[in-house]
């Protein structure tokens, strides 16, 4: 745009200005290192396209010419002007002339900023010390980490100890439990302590300090990074079609039947979704469907003349694996009688009760066992743990993640991460690929050894700071908390985890936090540059 | 940690390939990010919104690729394809070979000058041919490398040797009709496959009518025409007379949970009819959207409260059915031919457009890939894995991710993605 | 060069750069074009838009201020927007008691994929804007007593009793309290609206002061209210120990301010 730099040269502070065609080239970058140089500038703007695509470039290139990155300024005059005033040139160039202004009465007031670093204490604490949790250790120990694998009972393997066989393969759960825990016996870097809890987590990425309760012993370490796999719980139906635990059963109790043989039953009716899909838990807990073929397909394969029921109101086979499991399972003879919520079975004198919808027809089916599929919930733990850790759960109280799309094994705060049915219903294949995601992304911050904390962030002023605590109320990521000090309760950032979004700052009652590089003067610098040039 | 960083290469520059260059690269690791495509973003680029957030998709991919972009540790290696892997776990070499782009990367500043001077018009591929480009153009808007692209298949000078005219108006010099396929071998310690899938082409059930009846559309189709950055600027119009439709079918299943094309659920589908719908209703309120499924499938997290919420406040019904035929009428609406589950009875109701949800199948070209990686595809093409090693292939050193492993959603690509990147840097890092 | 000169406002935009300032990059992108009468400051996240810039901006009579952010849900600092929305809300009710039309501040949400919408969200205020006038012209006001008003406003934003409840209103109605106590969005709006109306009253006392001590009637004077309410506000003022008595005319106390 012509006579811009003529204008930027008529601004107070401005001793050097250039218009270029492609400031981005090479030879645009040359010409700004040599003008810092030649003209010993502290502060440099330039007018040009997006910050978001450029401005990481021109702050390195300050950076090599000895400038602080932190001291230039984007103004940007084609994507925001020049592009979207293609017929009123003059005033898309009097527009330009504006947002420079702007631009050079911001660039006066910035201050250079310097990253920080954080060091990561080099050991990873897992919660948890079923499948999930020993994947993930043993994915840790295998790049050379330190791992405290810590699990409640008194020996590892988690739900997969109450099972029988797993699906689609059908091999022994208990199998599987051995081999994984050999493979965790043969990490050195891993330190298992069973019959263990969480009692205690104080700090921040990189510098968890932890305490953990082994009977009446205490032990405290530290930690660079924490995952949580805790797992779930199966829900007890209570109440539900007359569960007595003998003749109306779970399916966990019926893997135990049939792990132990006692299993004596010729007519088994399996009800799905009991306690699932309603009002009080309105989500699908996606692998009972898959449970109650398995054991249906290892009832038949026991006993071929058994006689099975399969009463579901979706049958939930996704995938490439499991529709062909669901098409094998229809033809070992198991009967699939589809009911609808608004006309739920009942269990009544020896038979169950089922509206086919399919048929359309009333069936009354005589049983000598009834299993009810009842959905994974939240671990009991759940929520004193998340409150040790300061992590959310949510509404069903599964540990909620940073980002459901994008960041499903992060937690919003830094350093800590999930996997497995802590998170969410998941089968052993999710849970699985989830604990390697988990101790992937555990392992960067790990891997780095440090944190760079972005200069990009809060910073209280404890002299006007009153303690009030609307700061840690409104930060998502736990970036700034209150603290005791000798001057009482005062905020204080945890820079390794504030993003500077300055969501505190702009709330606080006191005006005690400076958002550094988008302060209050830098703003109002701006507005005032631009009144001073009004249409 | 002391140990020396190797390289690992993704193939794929999907949602899938990026996260896993990112997590790998952010680890210290170097990565070799190949896309096929001019730019990298792969299906999730071509979304409007995801489920179950009802998010922006490209508002939330464009970060990565930014960040994919600018990242030290990792090269992007766009019009790229891997010829040939030999080695083994710790020690592949790997052959690269880039085809022209007949820009030069570095020079090209993506103002466009050159697109509008040129005489050329194609369907766009990635609009899913609802528009036309010139033969000289971006992959997409949003995309990264931002750079232009020459169609080499319709591009006059190099089909016939005329025009050149983009040359004329390039004031960077950028055009560079004389550049060559070129090849090059890496060395990289591992390999992960992330190249995602390739919707099933419903013209294989004739009964639907695609391609016959110019409402009936594929669910990526709807996408792009309900997406704010596509062909209509997200006004959903009927392809036949650009009217807005008021009631729309929605089918599943097509070409999955189907014995002659295949047999596997393609389980992302309930949940993007799902969101289809309701983007529908957000749009114009006086949508009515039919959703025509054999089983609802919504087991992910939030999915079935995101589906409850669509039935109850979205002017959706779920029907569950069987659609036996679509057929059309004299003003272009669809008549859908259906058998009612529940009663057995057979009905048809008339729509004025019809999304058929086509079922994710293995990308063209997968078994070609899976020859030269050395690794088995299961029966329906898909990277075999084995549910306890579900990101290992059969091949040691070389780990998979994402729909080209089995068709599945966002979320689970993603975390799939960095346990692949963990099971490659377990790899490198000995 | 037309003779009917028509008038073209001044909007200024806070923009936040995950999503609104990249769907403006977007329309440029895709060359939608619209009025060149906004000018955008880039802040990280529409939150950091302190409800006193606002005021700032209108102080130094700019017509029109556009706050956009991500969509509700979608804020790249995960909950950062919801505080955009609580914020803007009682900004406008401070601009109502200085007696602007709210209509001045736009609050809304576009995604970095929405170029087109973007220009026209930009098209439509620049019109709004210019139907409502230069900056007061809703009001009968001359410019010095709208501009003590809007500082008025800007003070009752700054003040901390304000922002505390502005800062809780999430918490409080949506959650719930340290005592399991929630409370209905109408009676915290209300509550919200009340608060805005009394601080501002004290604030338009306390400016018409200024360096002078003045009597209650020559308060009342000032500030166009009835001598009962300023009384009133001045016992509360001198409790809070922001004004004090200085001296007595007649039967008349006069006060001054003290402190800050």
């Amino acid at each position: 745009m012509p006579g811009l730099a003529k204008y930027a040269l008529s601004l107070p502070n401005v001793v050097f200005a250039k218009d270029n065609q492609y400031t981005c080239s090479d030879a645009g970058l040359t010409e700004i290192k040599n003008a810092i140089a030649e003209n010993k500038l502290n502060r440099v703007v330039v007018a040009s396209c997006t910050p978001r695509t450029h401005e990481p470039l021109f702050r390195s290139t300050c950076k090599d010419a000895g400038l602080n990155p932190y001291l230039f300024h984007f103004v940007n005059i084609r994507d925001q002007c020049s592009w979207v005033h293609m017929q009123e040139t003059e005033r898309a160039t009097e527009k330009a002339k504006a947002l420079i202004r702007m631009g050079v009465a911001r660039a006066v007031l910035l201050e250079p900023l310097e990253e920080t670093e954080v060091e990561i204490y080099p050991c990873a604490l897992v919660i948890g010390g079923g499948i999930t949790g020993m994947t993930s250790a043993v994915s840790l120990a295998n790049r050379g980490f330190e791992v405290k694998l810590i699990e409640k009972e008194d020996r590892l393997g988690g739900t997969l100890n109450s099972l029988h066989r797993l699906y689609p393969t059908h091999e022994e759960a208990s199998k599987l439990v051995q081999v994984k825990m050999k493979e965790v016996e043969r990490k050195p870097k891993i330190e298992v302590m069973t019959s263990s809890e969480v009692e205690e987590v104080e700090g921040f990425v990189g510098n968890y300090d932890v305490t953990v309760r082994q009977g009446e012993k205490e032990r405290l370490f530290k930690a660079g990074v924490i995952i949580v796999a805790t797992g779930a719980d199966t829900l007890k139906p209570v109440g539900m079609y007359g569960y007595n635990g003998k003749t109306i059963v779970t399916q966990i109790e019926l893997e135990q039947m049939l792990k132990e043989g006692t299993l004596n039953a010729h007519t088994i009716v399996m009800i799905q979704c009991v306690g699932s899909r309603d009002e009080k838990r309105a989500y699908c807990s996606k692998v009972c469907c898959l449970t109650a073929l398995k054991n249906a397909m290892l009832i038949k394969e026991a006993n071929p003349n058994a006689q099975v029921f399969v009463l579901y109101r979706d049958m939930v086979t996704q995938g490439t694996r499991y529709e062909d499991y669901y098409g094998n399972a229809r033809e070992t003879g198991i009967t699939f009688i589809k009911y609808s919520p608004e006309r739920q079975p009942a269990v009544e004198n020896g038979s169950v009760r089922v509206y086919d919808e399919l048929l359309g027809e009333e069936l009354i089916l005589p049983y000598d066992l009834v299993v009810l599929s009842t959905p994974t919930i939240a671990h009991p733990d759940s929520s004193d743990l998340a409150q040790k850790l300061k992590v959310p759960v949510d509404e069903n109280g599964f540990f909620l993640e940073a980002h459901v799309k994008l960041r499903p094994v992060d937690f919003a705060t830094d350093g800590i991460y999930v996997c497995g049915c802590a998170h969410w219903p998941a089968n052993i294949s999710e849970s699985i690929s989830q604990a390697y995601g988990a101790a992937s992304r555990a392992s960067i911050p790990l891997s780095v050894g440090h944190v760079k904390t972005e200069p990009l962030i809060a910073v209280v002023d404890e002299y006007e700071c009153s303690g009030c605590g609307l700061c840690e109320l409104t930060c998502p990521f736990k970036a700034i908390r209150i603290e005791e000090t000798e001057k009482g309760r005062k905020a204080k950032v945890i820079a390794a985890s504030c993003k500077g979004c300055g969501a505190c700052g702009a709330g606080c009652p006191e005006k005690a936090i400076i958002m550094r590089h988008f302060t209050d003067e830098q703003l109002l610098a701006q507005v005032i540059a631009l009144a001073e040039v009004k249409a | 940690m002391e140990e020396k960083p190797e390289t690992v290469l993704v193939i794929g520059g999907g949602i899938a390939g990026i996260q896993a260059a990112l997590d790998l690269g952010d680890m210290g690791i170097k990565v070799h990010l190949v896309e096929k495509k001019p730019a990298i973003g792969g299906r999730m680029a071509q979304l409007d919104k995801t489920f179950p957030t009802n998010d922006c998709s490209i508002c939330i991919l464009s970060p990565k690729l930014a960040d994919c972009f600018r990242h030290p540790n990792i090269t992007i290696h766009t019009l790229s394809e891997v010829k040939n892997v030999a080695g083994e776990i710790g020690n592949f070499s790997v052959e690269l070979r880039k085809y022209a782009r007949f820009v030069k990367e570095n020079e090209c500043v993506n103002c466009g000058e050159c697109a509008a001077k040129c005489p050329v018009k194609v369907a766009d591929e990635f609009d899913m041919e609802l528009r036309k480009r010139e033969a000289i153009y971006p992959y997409y808007l949003q995309g990264v490398p931002a750079v232009m692209t020459i169609d080499k298949e319709n591009c006059l000078y190099l089909t016939r040797g005329v025009c050149r005219i983009c040359e004329k108006f390039c004031t960077r010099e950028a055009i560079d009709f004389e550049q060559k396929d070129t090849d090059t071998t890496l060395n990289v310690g591992a390999v992960i496959v992330a190249i995602g899938f390739d919707p099933f082409d419903p013209s294989g059930i004739p009964q639907y009518g695609y391609k016959r009846y110019r409402n009936v559309i594929t669910s990526l189709e709807y996408e792009r025409l309900i997406c704010a950055s596509g062909p209509t600027g997200g006004h959903l119009t009927r392809p036949s007379d650009k009217k807005a439709p008021e009631t729309i079918a929605f089918i599943q299943c097509v070409g999955s949970r189907d014995l002659k094309n295949n047999r596997y659920c393609s389980s992302v589908c309930c949940m993007h009819a799902t969101k289809e719908a309701m983007l529908a209703y957000e749009h114009d309120p006086k949508v009515t959207s039919y959703i025509f499924y054999m089983d609802l499938r919504a087991a992910g997290k939030g999915f079935q409260k995101y589906v409850a919420r669509g039935e109850r406040e979205y002017n959706m019904n779920y029907i569950r059915s069987r659609v036996a035929k679509i057929t059309e009428d004299r003003n272009e609406n669809l008549i859908v031919r259906y058998e009612e589950t529940q009663s057995s009875k057979t009905r048809k109701m008339t729509v004025d457009l019809a999304v058929l949800a086509t079922s994710l199948i293995p990308r063209r070209g997968v078994e070609k890939l899976a020859k030269v990686l050395g690794v088995e595809l299961d029966e329906y093409n898909f990277f075999k894995t084995n549910p306890l090693s579900p990101l290992d292939t059969t091949r040691p050193g070389i780990f998979v991710c994402g729909c080209c492993r089995e068709p599945t959603d966002i979320p689970e690509s993603v975390a799939q993605a960095s346990g692949a990147a963990g099971r490659a840097a377990e790899t490198v890092m000995r | 060069m037309t003779l009917k000169e028509s008038f073209e406002p001044d909007i200024l935009g806070f923009l936040c750069n995950w999503c609104s300032y990249a769907g403006a990059d977007l329309a440029g992108v895709s060359r939608f074009q619209y009025p060149p009468n906004l000018r955008i400051i880039r802040v990280m996240c529409s939150a950091r838009v302190d409800p006193t810039i606002v005021l700032e901006t209108f102080i130094r009579e700019l017509d029109g201020v556009m706050v956009l952010g991500c969509h509700l849900g979608d804020c790249h600092y995960m909950t950062g927007n919801y505080y955009t929305e609580k914020r803007m809300k009682t900004t406008k009710n401070a601009l109502k008691s200085a007696g602007l039309s709210p209509e001045r501040l736009l609050v809304d949400w576009v995604s970095a994929a929405e170029g087109e919408r973007f220009a026209t969200l930009v098209k439509d205020f620049t019109e709004r804007v210019r139907k409502l006038g230069p900056l007061g012209k809703e009001t009968d006001l001359k410019p010095q007593q709208l501009r003590t008003r809007l500082v008025a406003a800007k003070e009752t934003l700054a003040q901390e009793r304000v922002r505390w409840l502005v800062g809780r209103e999430r918490e409080l109605v949506e959650d719930k309290n340290v005592f399991g106590e929630k409370i209905f969005q109408e009676e915290f709006d209300q509550l919200m609206l009340q608060t805005i109306e009394k601080e501002f009253v004290r604030r338009r006392i306390l400016l018409s002061i200024g360096e002078d001590t003045l009597s209650v009637k020559e308060i009342a004077q000032r500030v166009e209210a009835s001598s009962m309410e300023v009384l009133r506000n001045i016992v509360s003022l001198e409790r809070d120990g922001l004004v004090s008595m200085a001296g007595i005319e007649g039967n008349s106390p006069k006060y001054r301010r003290i402190g800050g």
